[in-house]
């Protein structure tokens, strides 16, 4: 307990370094950015700003990356109030209320709402990673190779639950995710696989590469393939930002409510933003003493749909840094920053010099809240005209990212390639239903996995009921067979919470 | 039922012939967690196929050209062929130039206004020059044929 207070005041200094802060406010500036100008998303703008880190201390890398993703979620909230337009699929329960608020001449009103509920929401969100991730993180201690194996499993059933519309190509996109990883060395007998000619692929297929095409090149390919269209102007606004008492007092309760469902959304599996803000703006009205004001621009609208999304982030690290499964593709991008820096996600992140890196990413994450808060005040009416720029821009200026983004990592031409093929490869998965996600999941996972299984194997000389040897392998056997049936139930949410809207 | 899901399925077919030709040339020990992965996606395609089937007879055949119906194959293939020609003529005219070269022609062809791309390309050069020369130190391509 006394450690674990140390490593926490510890982290708190450490996150108050100069360079850590000039990184919070780096992230968090460009994450508002990014969120607020719709076709990115936070997967995208993590993944294109992933190389940016390489040289950074882990901790400071992390936190970056963080505060991009907590800025993002919150930027898409800009457009989706001032333009009708969710800058991210996160905002979209946002836009309803809050641009009948822009209409009513509250726009003003409604941004401060946002930018207060997404403070609060991501902040009580720390509360759960600090409690929740170490304890997760000690009982990852007991893990040996076949509870690792089914560790991956259960990572691979989330991809049915990131799978959008069928289950059945989710599936199929994570198994040519696994059939991907297997390119190049065989861990165990030292074959080159599938390495094409390319000594390069000895490691395998480099994730931040698969991950910037993935995500980031292919959707520079997803803009240009439609007409390029002007956007609408952003509305102007004078009216106050902040809260009154009164109205503090109001969306007190809502933000809550809306706390706990998106960190109970942000830790399962498969889940996201994008359907914590309908679950927490669904909740708001339920329990609005003014549903009346529903669909006409209710303040609790707009505040329960931003402290729910803001508060999966929080949630959504759990999983992923003390198994080493990310939940949902920025969570997927994160681990692939955290694995740039040479670290492992799982329970190493909380022994030894390791724990001190990852309790100064808590206390920054906790920071982070406060610049977004701030920031999001202060330059909302800059971030507005941001959100007009044209896609025509965009194209290429992604594009060059990607490409010097994906060179930097080894400073070889073949990381570009397989950055751009895959780019194309996530352009025509989601052109034909197939999941980006899913890949990236499966990419991930699937070394864990084979090595995890092979290991088990070679351990019980090929006597496959070792993989049920322990209590701790039924409990993720059965966590497997939830992941699967998870996504059915997350879908009936879903769906009821958006047609009673 | 789409019938580009058709295409979907001989492409994954297609995807599980090459790996398995390949993973019959491995050594027999370096065979068998291939050979698994590729029968979980081959058994999930034929899945697929059994679902369209059901779906074809149960709903009908739709084309899944709706999907691409705000699609312009003229500036969508134009823009991938730039992109495809700026990677490649980067190791011989060096990142910088390649990149000023790609950003003017796309942007001209998606007819941006002369002093927006002015500006873009300043924004993006010093991005590009503060955040990976100066804070990185990676060695962007010089190009070989500017020594």
């Amino acid at each position: 307990m006394l450690e674990t207070l140390s490593l926490m005041a510890h982290g708190f200094v450490n996150a108050l370094y100069p360079v850590n802060i000039l990184a919070m406010i780096a992230g968090v500036t460009i994450g508002i950015v990014i969120g607020c100008l719709p076709g990115l998303s936070a997967a995208m703008g993590v993944a294109l700003l992933l190389p940016m880190t390489f040289s950074m201390d882990a901790s400071t890398g992390m936190i970056m990356l963080g505060a991009i993703y907590c800025g993002a979620i919150f930027g898409g909230s800009i457009s989706a109030i001032l333009i009708h337009t969710p800058g991210t699929p996160a905002s979209a329960a946002t836009a309803i209320e809050g641009y009948q608020m822009t209409l009513k001449g509250q726009a003003g009103k409604a941004l401060g709402i946002a930018c207060v509920a997404s403070f609060f929401g991501g902040l009580l969100s720390c509360i759960s990673l600090y409690f929740f991730a170490p304890l997760l993180g000690q009982l990852a201690m007991k893990f040996g190779s076949p509870e690792y194996f089914w560790l991956s499993i259960f990572g691979l059933t989330i991809i049915a639950g990131v799978s959008s519309k069928s289950m059945v190509k989710g599936l199929m996109s994570g198994a040519l995710g696994l059939l991907l990883s297997t390119i190049g060395m065989d861990p165990m007998q030292g074959v080159k696989r599938f390495m094409f000619g390319q000594s390069s692929l000895y490691e395998g297929i480099n994730v931040t590469c698969a991950l910037i095409g993935l995500f980031s090149m292919s959707q520079a390919l997803i803009l240009a393939e439609a007409k390029i269209k002007a956007r609408a102007r952003a509305t102007q606004f004078k009216d106050r930002m902040l809260p009154t008492k009164e109205e503090m007092k109001t969306i007190a309760p809502t933000i809550g409510r809306s706390w706990i469902i998106g960190n109970l959304v942000g830790i399962l599996p498969g889940a996201g933003a994008s359907i914590a803000c309908f679950m927490g703006y669904n909740t708001a009205r339920q329990f609005s003493k003014h549903k009346e004001l529903f669909g006409h621009g209710s303040y609790e609208g707009v505040a329960g749909s931003e402290a729910a999304n803001n508060a999966v982030t929080g949630g959504s690290l759990i999983p992923m840094l003390t198994l080493g499964i990310p939940g949902e593709s920025v969570t997927a991008v994160l681990m692939g920053g955290l694995i740039i820096q040479g670290l492992t996600p799982g329970p190493n992140l909380f022994v030894g010099e390791t724990a001190k890196m990852t309790y100064t990413f808590f206390a920054g994450f906790v920071l982070i809240q406060f610049f977004m808060l701030g920031i999001g005040l202060i330059g909302c009416r800059g971030f507005a005209n941001i959100a007009r720029l044209s896609d025509a821009i965009l194209i290429p200026a992604v594009t060059i990212l990607c490409v010097v983004g994906s060179f930097a990592i080894h400073q070889n031409f073949v990381d570009v390639v397989i950055m751009l093929i895959f780019g194309v490869i996530g352009w025509l998965a989601r052109k034909f239903g197939l999941n980006n996600a899913a890949i990236v999941l499966a990419l991930i996972l699937g070394p864990i996995g084979e090595k995890g299984l092979r290991r088990s194997l070679l351990l019980s000389n090929g006597d496959p009921r070792i993989l049920f040897s322990t209590p701790i392998c039924w409990v993720l056997v059965v966590m497997c067979v939830i992941g699967i049936l998870s996504p059915i139930l997350m879908d009936r949410m879903t769906k009821k919470a958006e047609n009673a809207d | 039922m789409k019938k580009t899901d058709i295409g979907v399925c001989l492409v994954m077919y297609a995807v599980c012939a090459l790996f398995l030709y390949m993973t019959l040339q491995l050594k027999k020990a370096a065979q068998i967690y291939p050979l698994c992965i590729i029968a979980l996606l081959a058994g999930l395609t034929t899945l697929h196929v059994i679902n369209m089937v059901v779906a074809a007879k149960r709903e009908g055949v739709t084309s899944g050209l709706e999907d691409f119906k705000d699609f312009l194959p003229g500036q969508f293939f134009t823009l991938l062929a730039m992109i495809v020609i700026y990677i490649a003529v980067m190791p011989y005219v060096g990142f910088y130039i390649a990149s000023i070269l790609f950003m003017t022609a796309s942007l001209l062809f998606l007819r941006v206004k002369i002093w927006q791309i002015v500006l873009s390309e300043i924004a993006i050069f010093a991005l590009v020059y503060c955040a990976f020369t100066l804070f990185l130190e990676v060695k962007l391509p010089a190009g070989s044929l500017l020594g």
